[in-house]
């Protein structure tokens, strides 16, 4: 601990040492923003015709030494110069030309101008997230910030995937970190969109203030407070409805029966004739619906000389686009601020959602939903179900929603409390403690139903339930963090110093427990475990977690001028799941405001124009907590004399090592404003190295370990690429403003290096990996045979190199291709193709005002990448349904194609048969507005009235053949954002296309309005 | 001014004492023991848990399924279907490991043969974890010694499973430190007669130091067991002498006799006092039960050779069809021999009922025509976790007075005893329901062909063909033959495991032919 108080003393003595100094006979004065009222820092105040100036301070004011004739030239970026006398007082209002430039950014304890910022952050206003009809905040950032690839899917209350400049980690979780007003949380399912005011993403080592988390990048959210004046209500609503934006088509009835006597005739020799019905089902449909969703905010804000205050309350009602499966959340938010002295703040900001669900096990349900059998009815008039098992088949998936009742209540606190302390005018003192706790209540019932006439048109089969069975788990996890720091500003002359020092400390603790009990009645008022049967089996399970982090932090900003930018930030992290706790992360920054030049003032292209760069060391600590102690296995039953004895044994081999793991990323950037500040942009040239990655080594079995596998600090990886941003606003006449933006984000990933290990797999098909990530490729990239074309005729098939892969070559057979020219085709012959990672992604936006109305599109994109259709290739039987599509191009005697296999089973091996393009177009997001005159509804004593037609997802551009390109692995829904779910088998099987949840479209109806 | 200047620097003093304090008060704040678990080092220094993790030794019996097996499914395939005793069984195209291994087609990529040798070295694992933590527990020496025995027991049927399946196996007779983990010493083959030398002084300490049958707890391995599997090496190693001694000190022992009725060796209930689990004739049994997890059983062993729907379905059905008792297994039964029905179903056009009183239906609702009766478990007349049908309680017998009476008879044959053959072999066929003298009386092939009938589909066939073609070259050919497959002498070991050479860095050798 002897550096912490080095680090104190140091930084005391630092504010000491500076010393500021004044001219003399000042004019004095205030430099405020001419639409908001508020005080702009930083304005650069010369007298005419000299170099003699100033810039204001933090309050927007300054005092110069001038000639009582003089005039004052006040010049800020992004907004109009003025002119004024010298005369006394002088209150100048500016008027923006360009917000862009001005707005301010958090960097993580503290903010900072943008146009000050050596980093590279992304920011999107909350107006920008709230219009969309989405579950969650990131959803809604999906094709705003370049660099930031968003996927999401379309089942209620499922968290979608980020990736902040590639994937960074394969064990440690790639999802960025998520800081809500200070909360450093993984999950924000819970914030409500009305409530943000603004998003910043630190996507370079300007995260290293956030040290061992800052790896994947950090989202930082900042919810809404009031502003000083009278009290403000705000409503706002929408309703609609949600359907499945695609499904995929299956075959028909006698498709079916035609592809059936092709394939499995002597199946359909011995087929019971009373399973099947005359007509066709359509699966999809059987188990889709369209969804009624809605969504309704109230907001009070206000202030007064003390205080402010920000009070909201959202409920939003999701129905699933899946029967049966329901999503409901209610939000408060209490933000208040007080100003208990001139000197001491006192600030509030808490939120408490409880939301309701009713899950479904989705990947189960539409992996069944895929392969149920055309010939076979969903439910019939009298209730009774399609029996698709006694068939032979999956089974019902309609009885697998009916014949479940889940249910997941779960209640969240999240907020802090915090003190700001000025000690001196430049010195303040933040503290604030942070909280995060999620209790909730899981309940699974299922239902007792037997493969009989009683639940089945026709009995058989084995999809049955033999004893109802009830689940009930309880889950409770509380997270603090507590921070404290120090942050000294100042201003003298062109200088502009600010440095923060601090030290937090977290704690997380996680418990559940869970029962089982059978033959539970079937009534919901009667679930509860004491009504199981208690001579059936009762399992109970209780378990936890428990890890904690302490941290110093420091960071220093200097700009001369708004000129000359330098910042440096350093974290020692110390992280509880080490037996080596303590790490060192720090970044450095520099950048350089071209456009504030001398040399620059007389050219008229860029109004802005700056340069900037950074370097830094970030890591990742998201693993689970004591992966380095080797433990035991207990309660292994056996069996002595008939009576249950529980063993133990020890059987993992653990890394007593193991340590973060470190990213060392470069950023290069500019910044400009051009044409009168209506087109301003951003480029970017980033690389990421992260070394000492964890993976799994895979270990030989003669060791005894029970997953033999040693995780471990073993492989390298890349990420570099460049982004792009561009945003054009104007007016033209007094009613017409349009504005347009669009980003663009290039990115290359590699593996580097194994540090002498084995490559990594994932995704299995048919007993078969699918991917594979080894040195110079991307992270899970498909490892499969090249499929070449399809056997003609026997002749070829006894020309080919024998299969020792998967099935032996038949007429009408896949043909791949000898790729080692061994004379064989086997597990050496296998290619790489492409991986899940877009080379290209971004999104464009742009919309127009015109009077009254208003309309605005959000589109986003992505390119360079492939999916694998593991639908089609993971065959259980030859009874799964297939697809048109494939009925009508696959290879008969009759119409022999050379480029579809007749048959896909279970032994077709992975080949590229099965990969398709990913590359995908969407018009995310498409609103009409219209506000009411304002001379109208001031009337009826409203502010003002705006009512809107918007459509999520109204199309998507794409040539993939599954349901979606856009592929996140379907999850059992947990409520309980604090617990890491850290799973390398996602990311290792990225792109497999498996039974995922359908993408929804939604047209809905709003209203916005204020009192 | 200046009084106003001492109270910020007294809250600033504050503040930094503040958080100096919290610093240093929470001076052990980042270390956090696991959650919910029991270290490895906790564990070695309690005695108490030593005997833990013997019971975790036997515990491994219930792996299995798709995953590393030890006795299960996966086992299953490696000893009958890969003898000419059973076919793969299911539908034609299930499961291509299993078919590979049926066809006598493996190869080093096969899961099976990878499982298999994964869920024998955590086996093996285990035990020396146990072996290594008593030789340093405070126990009174008969326990310690009695547990140690039981741990060397286990390790020897895992090592002699290991030396029969693959031949020279790497040797760990402890658990390497992590400097040694991947020393050559163990991530090479260690020779056969090395592995052999290892069960055998371990099984001469389990003979020493185990108690008899009675005098421990059932389920525990015995010296009769410990006696009944060195016999069964010796065999192996042709070591006759050896094997009749040790086979004939279980039959002194007077601790065992036969089942009267060879139907119930395998069922779980006996019948009259005859028969059920843990019977007079068990000498090792693999034991299950009932627990909250459903965990106690075999994984997969009952429901993967269970009756499969097929052609019109319409049943719900026992399992997943595997291990179908073959016909040149059912050729070879002499008529009226009651082990032919006791060992196998047979699906009949009319449909056909079993013990329990379960009908199977008619074959044209039914995959395959024959399945194992042993490996059947009553879903309604014996026990079962809550309807769960994976682990179901099946107790596996491994060691049983019957084969003990093989050993000892083919021993006394080849040491020229034939009096003591005829007794043994009188006393088996004698409970098959036939003459007790074998029509061409008794030589090394009738005592052959009695081994074959009575330990039919209880995972022995492969090993003992192999082991006759090494007394009698040629008893495999014609086997095979006679099974319609072509059978060469590569396939008297499996090939090591793919993934295994791989990571050993190649220092793992491949057996000669794949």
């Amino acid at each position: 601990m002897k550096h912490s108080f080095t680090f104190l003393f140091m930084a005391l003595f630092m504010f000491l040492g500076l010393n500021s100094y004044a001219q003399n006979t000042p004019i004095k004065g205030k430099v405020t923003d001419a639409a908001t009222g508020e005080t702009l820092i930083g304005v650069s105040v010369t007298i005419k015709g000299t170099t003699n100036g100033t810039q204001t301070d933090v309050n927007g004011a300054f005092s110069i030494n001038a000639p009582a004739n003089a005039t004052l030239v006040f010049t800020y970026v992004g907004y109009a110069s003025q002119e004024k006398p010298a005369a006394q007082p002088l209150d100048v209002k500016m008027v923006a030309q360009a917000r862009e430039l001005q707005q301010v950014v958090v960097i993580g304890y503290g903010t900072q101008r943008k146009r000050d910022v050596t980093g590279s952050i992304g920011n999107v206003s909350g107006a920008q997230l709230a219009k969309q009809p989405v579950q969650t905040p990131t959803q809604a950032l999906q094709g705003k910030v370049s660099g930031v690839q968003v996927l999401s899917s379309g089942q209620p209350n499922s968290s979608p995937q980020v990736r902040i400049r590639g994937t960074g980690s394969i064990l440690g979780g790639a999802n960025p970190l998520y800081v809500v007003d200070g909360v450093l949380t993984n999950d924000i399912r819970n914030i409500n969109n009305n409530d943000i005011l603004s998003i910043d993403v630190l996507k370079d080592a300007s995260a290293a203030i956030y040290g061992v988390r800052g790896a994947n990048g950090v989202i930082i959210i900042t919810t809404k407070k009031g502003k000083k004046g009278p009290p403000v209500i705000a409503y706002d609503a929408n309703f609609g409805f949600r359907e499945a934006a695609n499904t995929i088509k299956m075959v028909n009835r006698d498709q079916y029966l035609g592809y059936e006597t092709d394939v499995n005739p002597s199946a359909l020799a011995a087929n019971a004739p009373p399973l099947t019905f005359p007509g066709t089902t359509n699966w999809y449909d059987e188990v889709l619906r369209k969804g009624f969703t809605m969504n309704h905010n109230i907001s009070l804000s206000g202030g007064g000389d003390n205080n402010t205050y920000f009070v909201s309350a959202s409920y939003l009602d999701d129905q699933g686009i899946t029967k049966t499966n329901d999503f409901s959340r209610f939000t408060l938010r209490a933000n208040n601020d007080v100003n208990i002295t001139s000197k001491l703040k006192f600030t509030e900001q808490l939120s408490l959602t409880r939301s309701v669900e009713n899950p479904i096990s989705a990947s189960s349900i539409f992996g069944n939903v895929y392969r149920a059998a055309p010939i076979v009815i969903g439910q019939d008039a009298n209730g009774l179900y399609g029996n698709t098992s006694a068939w032979g088949n999956v089974g019902n998936p309609l009885v697998q929603l009916d014949k479940a009742n889940n249910y997941t209540g779960a209640n969240r606190v999240q907020g802090n409390v915090a003190l700001d302390y000025d000690i001196l005018k430049s010195l303040k003192f933040h503290t604030a403690f942070n909280v995060d706790g999620v209790w909730d209540n899981q309940r699974n019932y299922l239902y007792k139903f037997g493969a009989d006439a009683g639940t089945f048109t026709t009995g058989g089969g084995n999809q049955r339930q033999d004893n109802s069975s009830l689940f009930i788990q309880q889950d409770n996890a509380y997270n603090y963090n507590w921070d404290n720091t120090l942050t000294y500003d100042k201003r003298f002359d062109k200088h502009h110093v600010t440095v923060l020092g601090g030290y937090t400390s977290e704690k997380f603790r996680y418990s559940y427990i869970n029962g089982t009990r059978l033959n539970v009645p079937p009534i919901s008022d009667q679930w509860y475990l004491d009504l199981g049967d208690p001579s059936l089996s009762t399992a109970i399970a209780n378990n936890g977690d428990k890890y904690t982090r302490q941290s110093l932090i420091a960071r220093a900003n200097y700009d001369y001028g708004g000129k000359y930018l330098i910042s440096g930030s350093f974290r020692r992290d110390g992280s509880s799941k080490f037996s080596e706790k303590w790490g060192n992360f720090y970044t450095v920054g520099a950048g350089w405001v071209i456009s504030e030049e001398d040399f620059m003032k007389d050219q008229k292209i860029f109004n802005y124009l700056k340069l900037r760069g950074s370097y830094g060391q970030l890591g990742n600590d998201n693993i689970p907590s004591s992966l380095y102690i080797v433990t035991a296995t207990s309660n292994l039953p056996y069996y002595y004399s008939g009576q249950l004895t529980e063993g133990t044994a020890i059987q993992q081999i653990k890394d007593p090592n193991l340590h973060w793991e470190i990213t060392d990323q470069l950023d290069l950037g500019f910044e400009y404003a051009v044409l009168n500040n209506r087109l301003t942009g951003e480029v970017d040239y980033y690389k990421k190295k992260v070394k000492d990655a964890l993976i799994q080594v895979p270990l030989p079995a003669i060791l005894g370990s029970s997953d033999a596998v040693y995780t471990t600090n073993a492989a390298s990886f890349q990420n570099s690429g460049w982004e792009f941003g561009l945003k054009w606003s104007d007016k033209i006449g007094k009613d017409f403003s349009y504005y347009a933006g669009a980003n663009f984000s290039i990115n290359n990933n590699k593996l580097t290096g194994l540090n002498g290990g084995q490559y990594l797999t994932g995704g299995g098909i048919n007993g078969q990996y699918v991917t594979r990530t080894d040195n110079g490729q991307p992270i899970a990239s498909y490892y499969v045979l090249n499929a070449i074309g399809v056997f003609q005729n026997q002749a070829e098939v006894s020309a080919a190199p024998p299969n020792n892969l998967g099935e032996a070559n038949h007429v009408g057979g896949l043909r791949y291709a000898d790729t080692n020219g061994d004379g064989k085709i086997d597990a050496n012959d296998r290619i790489y193709a492409g991986s899940y990672q877009p080379k290209y992604y971004g999104g464009f936006n742009f919309g127009f005002t015109y009077t009254s109305f208003d309309l605005g599109a959000d589109f986003y994109y992505n390119w360079g990448n492939k999916i694998y259709n593991g639908n089609r290739n993971a065959r259980a039987d030859l009874r799964d349904n297939i697809e048109s599509e494939f009925a009508d191009a696959r290879f008969t005697t009759s119409r022999p194609s050379t480029s579809d296999p007749n048959v896909i089973t279970s032994n077709t091996p992975p080949s590229t048969y099965f990969i398709e393009s990913g590359a995908f177009l969407r018009l995310n997001n498409l609103t009409l507005g219209y506000t009411f005159p304002t001379d109208m509804v001031k009337k009826v004593g409203i502010a003002k009235v705006r009512v809107f037609l918007t459509s999520q997802n109204l199309f998507t551009i794409t040539g993939y053949k599954g349901i979606s390109p856009e592929l996140i692995p379907p999850t059992t829904p947990t409520t309980n954002g604090l617990v890491n779910v850290v799973s390398s088998a996602g990311i290792l099987g990225s792109g497999i296309d498996q039974s995922v949840y359908p993408v929804v479209r939604t047209f809905s109806f709003g209203v916005n309005v204020q009192f | 001014m200046k009084k106003i200047f001492n109270i910020k620097f007294v809250t600033l003093g504050i503040v930094i004492t503040l958080v100096a304090v919290s610093i240093n008060a929470c001076k052990n704040y980042l270390d956090v023991a696991p959650q919910g678990q029991i270290t490895a080092d906790q564990i070695a220094s309690d005695p108490a848990q030593a005997a833990n993790l013997v019971t975790g030794i036997y515990n491994i019996f219930y792996a299995g399924g798709f995953d590393p097996d030890v006795e299960s499914f996966q086992y299953v395939i490696m000893t009958d279907i890969a003898s000419d005793d059973a076919d793969k069984g299911s539908t034609p195209t299930d499961y291509g490991d299993a078919l590979q291994i049926d066809n006598l087609q493996t190869t080093p990529s096969n899961g099976t043969i990878n499982n298999v040798w994964r869920g024998y070295y955590q086996g093996i694992a285990r035990a020396n974890q146990a072996i290594g933590v008593l030789q340093n527990a405070q126990f009174d020496a008969a326990t310690k010694n009695r547990l140690l025995g039981e741990a060397q027991f286990l390790r020897a049927w895992f090592y002699f499973n290991m030396v029969r399946f693959f031949g020279g196996v790497p040797l760990l007779d402890h658990v390497p430190t992590a400097a040694e983990a991947n020393d050559s010493k163990y991530q090479t083959r260690a020779s056969v007669d090395d592995i052999y030398k290892l069960i055998i002084s371990d099984l001469d300490f389990a003979v020493a130091n185990l108690p008899l049958k009675g005098a421990t707890d059932v389920g525990r391995a015995t010296q009769g067991a410990a006696q009944a599997l060195e016999a069964k090496v010796y065999l192996y190693r042709k070591d006759y002498q050896k094997a009749y001694d040790l086979s004939q000190a279980v039959i002194a022992s007077g601790k065992y006799s036969l089942v009267k009725d060879y139907s119930l060796i395998w069922r779980e209930n006996a019948v009259n006092g005859d028969g059920g689990i843990n019977n007079a004739e068990s000498i090792f049994e693999i034991q299950a039960g009932i627990n909250q997890d459903c965990t106690s059983g075999p994984n997969l062993y009952t429901v993967s050779q269970g009756p499969r729907a097929g052609g019109k379905f319409g049943w719900s059905d026992l399992g997943f069809g595997f291990n179908n008792p073959s016909t040149s297994l059912i050729n070879e039964y002499e008529a009226n021999d009651v082990r032919k029905t006791g060992t196998i179903i047979f699906i009949t056009p009319t449909g056909t009922r079993l013990f329990d009183g379960f009908r199977i239906p008619s074959q044209d609702s039914v995959q395959n025509s024959t399945y194992s009766y042993k490996a059947y478990h009553s879903r309604t007349q014996e026990r079962n976790c809550s309807g769960n049908t994976d682990h179901l309680p099946k107790q596996l017998r491994i060691l049983r007075y019957g084969e003990v009476l093989l050993i000892h008879a083919e021993a006394a044959f080849q040491l020229g005893k034939v009096g003591d053959a005829t007794t043994d072999i009188g006393m088996l066929r004698t409970r098959a329901g036939l003459p007790a003298m074998p029509a061409a009386g008794i030589n090394l092939a009738s005592i052959w062909h009695e081994h074959r009938m009575e330990m039919a589909e209880e995972h022995d066939r492969f090993f003992d063909l192999v082991r006759q073609d090494a007394v009698q070259p040629g008893r495999a050919a014609a086997a095979f033959t006679a099974h319609g497959k072509t059978w060469s002498s590569t396939y008297a070991l499996f090939p090591i495991p793919q993934q295994q050479i791989d990571l050993s860095g190649n220092r793992l050798t491949q057996n000669p032919g794949y």
